[in-house]
């Protein structure tokens, strides 16, 4: 593929990125105008100590007392200059309280993608085409993994290592050992969904012909599966990988409360429980641009990847 | 304070407490377990809250917790302890109008905010009068200056408070944290970022605020310059600890794992279930303190059928095994209220206590004699077809302290043995706070930390109205209520106000005005190497005597 | 297991129907079990889900309570029987209407010409951008907490996928020969859904429905567990194990026993999926 054709897919990968997101956040803020309630009374929580003239003093200030029409504008406005407001219940910017958040979550995904996809690897290499017993186990552990909901999953491991055994610290971010186990949580389930996707694609590569050709070479069963079978499978698994690492945000919602730990997801909670619209917004761009970004990194892999998508 | 955010340290309902003391210490011993021992200074502490401040700035937040984690930072002008009694701190004397208008301040002259900046009168006024203004949004302190009117500045060293009205209540409200100083050059350079702490909270207190981390904690560190703590203080100079660090672990199990695996030293609270575990462990030691201020109550709604009814009034007073309820979700280990304060408040009403025991006999005779005698195929109580039905929303998860909604499922069940159906939707905080401040519900729950009896007015007084930021959720007026709570804050003389709020009590319950549940209780885990743990008469967490032993 | 090996087929021809076949009788048990459950709780045990006993609070598990009892003295094991209805029917009804939901939009999508297509395929695009629970989570935050509320949330966080699906089986169905003949034929638009369409989409509609319906659960009880879900004294799973949450060094019990539930009747309907999946690609394939 030439230079140019490669430079306009991007392009117009990236305007069809600017679309989602613009998209987004104009069905975000249309959606959450409907919402009922007042904003002034999440910004001052649960008490009711304040008066009549704060509560008019802070609709003002936020202009909430303009019409919804002119709060768009003006928020496209700012939008446009990469301000995404203020938090209404934190008063502080939006775009710092995700920046101050995002790196545990970041953490937190990668370290549960690696864990996902080591252990689905290997699962799958070690059980693809196998004893039907060893198999039939294998596939019942993974569904087993996929059903399991990750929130208890996470009470589970909670009790058992740090309640009982006492191995790892039992809530925070302060540390290594603290990300053990919310990691290992959040990639169960995904690793169960992985490796199911692995196996077949890798049984379906050990029944094809080259595999026979390079047995007959000689190669050992080991370098078999693991050199030429899992290559073969390796596309599902990356097309895959980047459709869960985009659902891993919503996962954190769940694992970062059991866990007592700080993040994105416990951000989006405490927002979306406390209709804090301006940071909600900001996180479902969040979302949004993850999701944008890792689509087009895929699409671009396969180009580079596989020659054969190149002239389409 | 405020309602419902769980307070973070209420470790002794005023004055302090001291770890291997009994709580009837005086203010002024300040032993801690192991008497003979002498304090060390140096080393950390790693404190484990259950909630995070939504904001940090003292003058603004509603939130117990910000006042709990600022007490270490700010100073107040005077000092109160267990008994009642006002000491010198940053004021060295003061006095009162005879009109209890003006209150005269005389301000010590070597105390220095952590920048650098004098502590003077001038830094007083700047205080005062930004907590007043409106750009601020105080939602509490302001309450707390009442009618302030104004401040003047006599001399760099005196201060005059002026108000429109009698305030009995100030110089208690002066020695809260809420009432507290930042430097006036942290004001003029940071203005309204002061909410989201760190550096910016720049005060004269023992500790420095040096970072804060969302969701995570609040790191502050030694003032070496502090030399003005308050007589009643067991040491002088600066506190022991190098590192003070709070940490917000919401969940209860985690927040006793942490204590337990010796992740925190101390940890509050700890969830009732927990104590005995707790209390098991050597390493270990439980501080359990009544809570001063409203106890947690059902605080019902007169204008709205069919708690307009005095009899239905009274036969939810009387129709919920309080006893029993109590016991078996908090384990024995927070009692159960009879009256609208808890014993630790001042003027409390003892003769309250055993007056209006479970009576559901009593309770059923006041429905049938209220109108409710039919029954529908749930078994409800009906009245001309109606259901005899109350709705009492739930506010969202996040707000819900001390398992109050398993409280409220066995009072739920016992009242549904009564007839009486009990709704309990669960409500957006917005929705909530409209619904119920604005008369609609029919049931209110929250309790009210302060170590004044003038909650009483707050609770009862028809000005006290919540569409106007009060908090009399009954809705009720009454002149002799109204009367009563008035007069107390005109007057310093304790036999009077003793008379005027046991008074009030009384009336409260008479009228079946709210249900009192419990008597909101400190409890809170320390590791036994922890030692000199104080708390401060508001009931806030002093980590100004602690030391780190053996 | 040595049946298993001998009927097992030869190596490197593998088929994914026999390797789930141990778990068929259990899951057929497990799911007659939760059925009659839902339907009638009253078969299983005489406790009620909802009156309080104080005095037996935090009993463990024994003869008298089989899966202990909780903080106010109720039986977890009728909490959790009583609870299948509630859970099952979370799960069942969010998927049902993102079914219809997701059907109704791809349909449109496919028959409704070029811009409409567009505007609710980039509508879809959207909605899928953001992570199921995350979804869930404004649209409960928008209609506010309760059962049939975190029932529609789930609807809507799931139905994008399934009308990518109907729009794509449509888009086949449409453009294959005979049902272009049928239109040549005179043939009207809503005939020619009922007819054709429906028919052929159907299938692989159902296997991801059933694949859905566990997802469905498991994000329905996250939402609960996150308090949003049905109220107190209700029980349901998802707001049982949040309760139990607070009690997991002194009661396991409590947190453990809903989870368990959540899990197995996830797992059992997956079982039953993925075989449907296996049969129907094996079909479609030839």
């Amino acid at each position: 593929m030439s230079l140019p054709a490669l430079l306009r897919a991007i392009v117009k990968r990236l305007v069809a990125a600017l679309a989602v997101l613009s998209g987004a956040a104009t069905l975000a803020f249309l959606t959450l105008q409907l919402i009922p309630g007042d904003p002034v009374a999440v910004m001052l929580g649960p008490g009711n100590a304040a008066s009549p003239e704060i509560r008019a003093e802070i609709t003002h200030e936020y202009g909430l007392d303009r019409s919804p029409a002119e709060q768009y504008l003006h928020y496209l406005g700012n939008l446009l200059g990469g301000n995404l407001g203020e938090s209404y219940q934190l008063q502080r910017p939006v775009t710092d309280l995700i920046g101050d958040q995002l790196w545990p979550t970041v953490q937190l995904a990668l370290f549960a993608l690696l864990l996902a996809v080591t252990g689905a690897v290997a699962l799958a290499a070690a059980t693809a085409g196998r004893h039907p017993a060893l198999r039939a186990a294998a596939s019942l552990a993974e569904l087993l993994a996929a059903s399991t909901p990750a929130y208890w999953t996470g009470i589970l491991l909670l009790t058992a290592f740090s309640f009982q055994l006492r191995i790892f610290p039992v809530a925070g971010a302060q540390d290594f050992a603290s990300l053990v186990l919310p990691a290992v949580t959040l990639a169960l389930s995904l690793a169960g969904v992985l490796a199911q996707v692995l196996r077949e694609g890798l049984e379906a590569a050990l029944a094809q012909p080259f595999v026979v050709t390079a047995r007959a070479r000689g190669l050992s069963d080991t370098a078999v599966r693991l050199r030429h079978a899992l290559r073969h499978a390796a596309i599902p698994l990356v097309t895959l990988t980047g459709w869960l690492t985009g659902s891993l945000l919503g996962g954190a919602v769940l694992v970062e409360t059991v866990f007592g730990r700080p993040g994105i997801g416990a951000l989006t909670l405490q927002a979306a429980t406390n209709k804090d619209i301006p940071l909600v917004i900001g996180l479902v761009l969040l979302s949004a641009l993850v999701f944008v970004v890792l689509s087009t990194v895929i699409d671009l892999l396969y180009l580079v990847i596989d020659p054969r998508l190149r002239t389409r | 304070m405020p309602v419902n955010r769980s307070r973070a340290l209420v470790l002794a309902a005023a004055g302090s407490l001291f770890l291997g003391a009994c709580s009837g210490a005086g203010d002024t011993d300040g032993a801690a377990a192991g008497a003979t021992a002498t304090p060390v200074s140096g080393g950390s502490l790693t404190y484990a809250v259950d909630t995070e401040p939504v904001s940090f700035d003292i003058h603004a937040s509603p939130q117990d917790i910000t006042g709990a984690i600022q007490r270490n930072v700010f100073d107040s002008l005077v000092h109160q302890d267990s008994k009642g009694e006002f000491h010198p701190w940053l004021a060295t004397k003061w006095s009162a109008s005879k009109d209890l208008k003006t209150y005269t301040f005389h301000l010590r002259d070597d105390v220095k905010f952590t920048d650098g900046t004098a502590f003077d009168a001038e830094a007083v006024k700047i205080n005062f009068d930004r907590i007043v203004n409106k750009s601020t949004k105080s939602q509490y302190a302001s309450s707390l200056l009442g009618p302030y009117t104004g401040t003047t500045v006599v001399d760099a060293r005196t201060v005059e408070v002026h108000f429109s009205a009698p305030v009995a209540s100030f110089l208690q409200a002066a020695s809260t944290p809420y009432l507290g100083f930042y430097s006036p050059a942290a004001i003029k350079k940071y203005g309204s970022k002061l909410s989201a702490g760190g550096a910016a909270a720049v005060g004269t207190g023992p500790f420095e605020f040096t970072s804060y981390t969302k969701g995570q904690s609040v790191t502050l560190t030694r003032n070496p310059a502090y030399k003005w703590a308050p007589s009643t203080a067991a040491h002088t100079g600066p506190a022991y600890l190098d590192k003070l660090t709070i940490r917000f672990l919401s969940q209860d199990a985690t927040r006793v794992g942490a204590l337990t695996s010796g992740q925190v030293q101390v940890a509050d609270p700890i969830p009732p279930a927990d104590v005995k575990t707790v209390k098991a462990n050597s390493q270990l030691q439980v501080l359990t303190t009544d809570a001063p201020g409203a106890n947690y109550a059902l605080v019902l709604n007169t204008t709205q059928k069919p708690l307009d009814d005095i009899r239905v009034r009274r036969a939810v007073l009387r129709g919920i095994d309080i006893d029993t309820a109590v016991k078996s979700v908090y384990f024995g280990v927070y009692k159960r209220a009879w009256g609208p304060i808890s014993p630790t408040t001042p003027y409390y009403d003892k003769a309250l206590e055993n007056t209006w025991t479970y009576d559901p006999t009593l309770a059923a005779k006041s429905l049938d004699e209220a109108g409710w005698t039919g029954r529908d195929s749930d078994g409800y109580r009906t009245k001309s077809g109606k259901r005899l039905s109350i709705e009492w929303p739930l506010m969202p998860q996040e707000y819900i302290r001390e398992q109050r909604d398993t409280l409220g499922q066995a009072i739920q069940a016992d009242l549904k043995k009564l007839g009486i159906e009990i709704k309990r939707p669960r409500l957006d905080i917005g929705t909530y706070i409209a619904k119920v401040y604005g008369g609609q519900e029919g049931i209110a729950d929250y309790s009210w930390a302060r170590f004044d009896p003038d909650v009483l007015r707050l609770y009862f007084n028809s000005s006290s109205d919540p569409r106007e930021g009060g908090q009399n959720a009954t809705f009720y007026k009454d002149a002799d209520l109204d009367k009563w709570t008035d007069q107390a804050q005109t007057t310093l003389d304790k036999n009077t106000r003793q008379d005027l709020y046991a008074k009030t009590q009384q009336r409260a319950i008479d009228l079946a005005l709210e249900v009192p549940l419990y008597v909101r209780t400190a409890v809170v885990g320390v590791a036994s190497d922890v030692h000199g743990l104080k708390t401060d008469p508001n009931t806030w967490a002093n980590f100004y005597d602690t030391w780190i032993g053996k | 297991m040595t049946t298993l090996t001998v009927a097992a087929p030869p190596r490197r021809r593998p088929r994914l129907r026999t390797a789930v076949r141990p778990a068929h009788v259990a899951t057929a048990a497990v799911l007659t079990l939760i059925v009659l459950a839902a339907a009638f709780p009253g078969l299983f045990t005489s406790a009620s889900p909802v009156d309080t006993d104080p005095v037996h609070a935090l009993t463990a598990p024994g003869a008298a309570h089989w899966f202990g009892t909780d903080q106010l003295g109720r039986d977890i094991f009728a909490r959790v029987l009583y609870g299948t209805r509630t859970s099952v029917w979370l799960g069942l009804g969010s998927t049902v209407l993102a079914v219809a939901a997701g059907s109704v939009l791809g349909l449109a999508a496919a028959l409704g010409g070029r811009w409409t297509d567009q505007a609710l395929m980039r509508l879809v695009d959207a909605l899928l951008a953001l992570p199921p629970i995350l979804l869930g989570l404004l649209a409960v935050t928008i209609l506010g907490p309760g059962t049939l509320n975190v029932m529609i949330a789930i609807a809507v966080a799931f139905s994008p996928g399934y009308a990518r699906l109907v729009r794509a089986e449509a888009l086949v169905v449409r453009t294959s020969g005979y049902v272009e003949s049928a239109t040549v034929l005179g043939l009207r638009r809503p005939l020619l859904v009922v007819r054709h369409i429906v028919p052929n989409a159907l299938g692989p509609l159902l296997v991801l429905a059933t694949v859905g319906f566990g997802s469905s659960l498991i994000a329905a009880s996250g939402l609960s567990f996150l308090g949003l879900g049905p109220q107190p004294p209700s029980p349901e799973w998802g707001t049982m194990l949040s309760e139990g949450r607070n009690f997991l060094a002194t009661a396991w019990w409590i947190g453990v026993f809903p989870g368990a539930a959540i899990t197995f009747t996830a797992l059992s309907v997956n079982v039953v999926g993925r075989r449907a999946q296996a049969r129907f690609t094996r079909r479609t394939d030839g």
